[in-house]
């Protein structure tokens, strides 16, 4: 499974909606059912799949999918 | 973490196929396909199917996405209390934040049986919510309040001047707590962390904030006695690894006290705490013989050949006889399915310097050559216990496939393929999970074995034909080889169970037979979707006037009950007949040990020509059928 379809599964499981399909310029905080809960959860998940860390606000800082990947790139595990 | 390929880009019905083709491939499907595969059912509005498959989940992995979505799935399929065994309503109070534990504790008592109504009384509401008699808890009106605390929650100094009088005081605040529940509490014992301010002098200081944790727990466990109901949190965390379960950062974040992808661990084992309660305790192990109690094939390698006590592998066997009678000792009921001569197993049991488990404390005691089915159901019925009481544990994936294809309702234990590990394996299944230690539950063998000798009776066999066809079997059937030789002789010199006539040739004389134009000699190899077998079956026939005669026919004791017997016969058959001879003879020669294939021609289709000679006519007949192995090469 590529990064995109990680990320996919992840949003899709955090927010309960099996449909989900991201592009680069999805907006996390754009998509239904998203709340302070789902993004805990999703940052704990991305971390924990990719074996990364995002750092004090690093995550909420992040606004799209594509944004995301970048930092995935940078950490070297995108 | 390992994923399934993504089944995306195909149309929805092709996808689920896909998937379901996918599963099929292992014994425990991977967490994300059956997630999947749940959802595809959801979205065709297949309830039932759904939420199987959402219960596969947490058989499959702890996996912190999975279950994220399967929590999500079952909250939106959920609500059908249909297939399920028990029900209850369960309220989670935390000292942190537990709207991820709450629902992972639903999808964890689904998983188990249990269809369970859930209300989580959000962050560090659990003594206001005990103690307020308007609260939600109260208007929810639980059967089984869960109690998630983090050590935090804990009011004990760093460092205590009375440390005794610190944790009496503290337990006894925390039982004030559980008499105002009004419900069975299932209360989690606190976690300690790795990282005590005091290092290791704190072990020697009773006044040390983790000295006194870890008497408070003690503490607790003592009031709890027979009422309330406890989590050992702190062996969980280390089971899981202290360093990651306390992960600070999620708690400045978000006031998660467990990392989130410990969760999963921590719900299954509080959903078996309260299945326990409810009753759902597996009450009987079913255990296979050769390669799960002990090393080797009884029947092929004798009580002296077997790998039981010494070295590391014997001595692997003797721990998990060990783990199991422990299990016996908290009321697990003990009986044997294997496929073995009786006589020959009990001997092992009573004759066996190194065994542990003895004939005594096993309760039911199938060893024959009926299917693992029809044992299993012999055992229920004799014991007078339901087929949702057992769980059956055996080394061999197939004969697993067998009872979870046919028999659903009991429970197979995957043991992995190192004994080392059938300890550890035996552990992490969670149904034998029990509430109270009695001298009774230790009796429970007693009752049941007395049971078991006034019901002395056979149940029918049920149609296999299925799973024989599921299996896949393909064999390799052709004449001896020098490569084969060895393993031919050694076959020829230890086969006692599916032994025709138990002539013990040499090595030299079976090459003999090699070189005889009028004889046909035939090696088996068998495969199916789960193992391959090896050369596991040898026949020499030779010509006798106008018939062949059968003068060696045996299969080792692994493939007993496959029908590679048919598949043999067939390619015997045609040799036959290429050799222009119409007549087959075959001659049962008795022993003490062959008592299974005393009918074999009869079933076969030959006709009884004298006390133990028995002709099958070609030319009358036709060609034997096989139908369940196909024959390659």
């Amino acid at each position: 499974m590529d990064s995109h379809a990680r990320l996919e599964e992840i949003f899709r499981s955090v927010l309960g909606d099996g449909s989900i399909a991201l592009t680069d310029d999805t907006r996390a905080a754009e998509l239904p059912g998203w709340d302070s809960l789902a993004h805990i959860n999703a940052m704990f998940a991305v971390e924990n799949e990719f074996g990364v860390e995002f750092p004090g606000d690093e995550f909420a800082r992040l606004e799209t999918i594509g944004d995301l990947k970048a930092a995935l790139a940078e950490k070297g595990a995108g | 973490m390992t994923r399934t390929d993504s089944a995306s880009g195909l149309r929805p019905d092709d996808a689920l196929a896909h998937d379901l083709e996918a599963a099929r491939a292992h014994e425990v499907p991977p967490a994300d396909l059956c997630l999947r595969i749940a959802r595809a059912h959801a979205a065709r509005g297949e309830t039932t199917e759904a939420l199987a498959w959402l219960a596969a989940v947490p058989r499959a992995a702890d996996s912190f996405v999975a279950w994220q979505g399967a929590t999500r799935l079952l909250g939106q399929v959920g609500g059908e209390a249909a297939g399920a065994r028990r029900t209850a309503r369960v309220a989670v109070l935390g000292t942190y934040t537990t709207d991820q534990l709450t629902p992972m504790l639903g999808l964890a008592l689904h998983a188990l049986g249990v269809r369970a109504d859930l209300y989580d009384a959000g962050f560090d509401q659990l003594q206001q919510e005990l103690l307020d008699p308007e609260s939600g808890l109260r208007a929810f009106g639980p059967t089984h309040i869960v109690l998630a605390v983090h050590e935090g929650a804990a009011r004990l100094p760093e460092l205590g001047d009375d440390p005794a009088d610190e944790v009496a005081r503290e337990a006894a605040r925390w039982r004030g707590l559980w008499d105002r529940a009004g419900a069975r509490v299932v209360q989690h014992a606190f976690a300690l962390r790795p990282d005590p301010p005091l290092g290791h002098l704190g072990l020697r200081v009773p006044g040390a904030r983790q000295t006194m944790l870890a008497a408070l727990n003690a503490a607790l466990g003592e009031a709890a006695g027979d009422d309330v109901l406890l989590v050992d949190c702190d062996r969980l965390a280390g089971a899981w690894g202290k360093d990651r379960w306390f992960d600070d950062r999620y708690w400045f974040l978000a006031k998660q006290a467990v990392a989130l992808d410990a969760l999963p661990l921590l719900a299954r084992h509080t959903a078996a705490v309260v299945a326990a309660d409810l009753g759902l305790t597996r009450k009987c192990l079913v255990l296979d013989l050769d390669n799960t109690l002990w090393g080797g094939v009884v029947g092929e390698d004798g009580l002296g050949g077997l790998r039981l006590g010494d070295g590391a592998e014997g001595e692997a066997y003797v721990a998990f006889q060990e783990r199991i009678l422990a299990l016996k000792r908290k009321g697990i009921v003990l009986a044997v399915a294997s496929k073995n001569d009786e006589a020959e197993a009990l001997r092992v049991f009573d004759e066996h310097p190194a065994m542990r488990i003895r004939r005594e404390d096993i309760a039911c005691f199938a060893a024959n050559w009926d299917t693992k089915v029809d044992n299993l159901r012999l055992i229920a019925d004799t014991l007078g216990l339901g087929l949702d009481a057992l769980v059956y544990v055996d080394d061999n994936p197939a004969e697993r496939e067998i009872v979870r294809r046919f028999l659903p309702e009991v429970d197979v234990l995957p043991l992995p393929s190192d004994p080392a590990r059938y300890v550890r394996a035996l552990s992490e299944y969670l149904l034998f999970e029990t509430t109270t230690l009695r001298r009774e539950d230790a009796a429970r063998t007693e009752h049941y074995r007395a049971r078991a000798q006034a019901a002395e009776r056979r149940l029918e066999l049920g149609d296999l034909d299925d799973f024989l066809r599921d299996l896949e079997m393909t064999a390799t059937i052709a004449p001896f080889d020098e490569v084969r030789l060895p393993r031919i002789a050694q076959l020829v010199g230890k086969t006692n169970q599916f032994n025709l006539t138990t002539r013990r040739h040499s090595l030299e004389t079976i090459r003999g037979f090699m070189a005889e134009p009028d004889t046909v000699t035939l090696f088996l190899e068998l495969r199916d979707r789960f193992a391959d077998h090896g050369l596991v079956g040898v026949l020499v026939a030779r010509r006798d006037g106008d018939a062949l005669e059968i003068d060696t026919w045996l299969l080792s004791c692994r493939v007993i009950g496959r029908t590679a017997e048919h598949a043999m016969l067939a390619e015997l058959a045609a040799r036959a007949e290429a050799l222009g001879i119409a007549r087959l003879r075959g001659t049962y020669v008795p022993t003490e040990r062959n008592g299974i294939v005393r009918e074999l021609y009869g079933t076969l289709g030959f006709e009884r020509t004298g006390d133990a000679t028995w002709e099958y006519d070609l030319a009358a007949n036709g060609r034997p059928a096989s139908d369940f192995v196909t024959v390659d090469g």
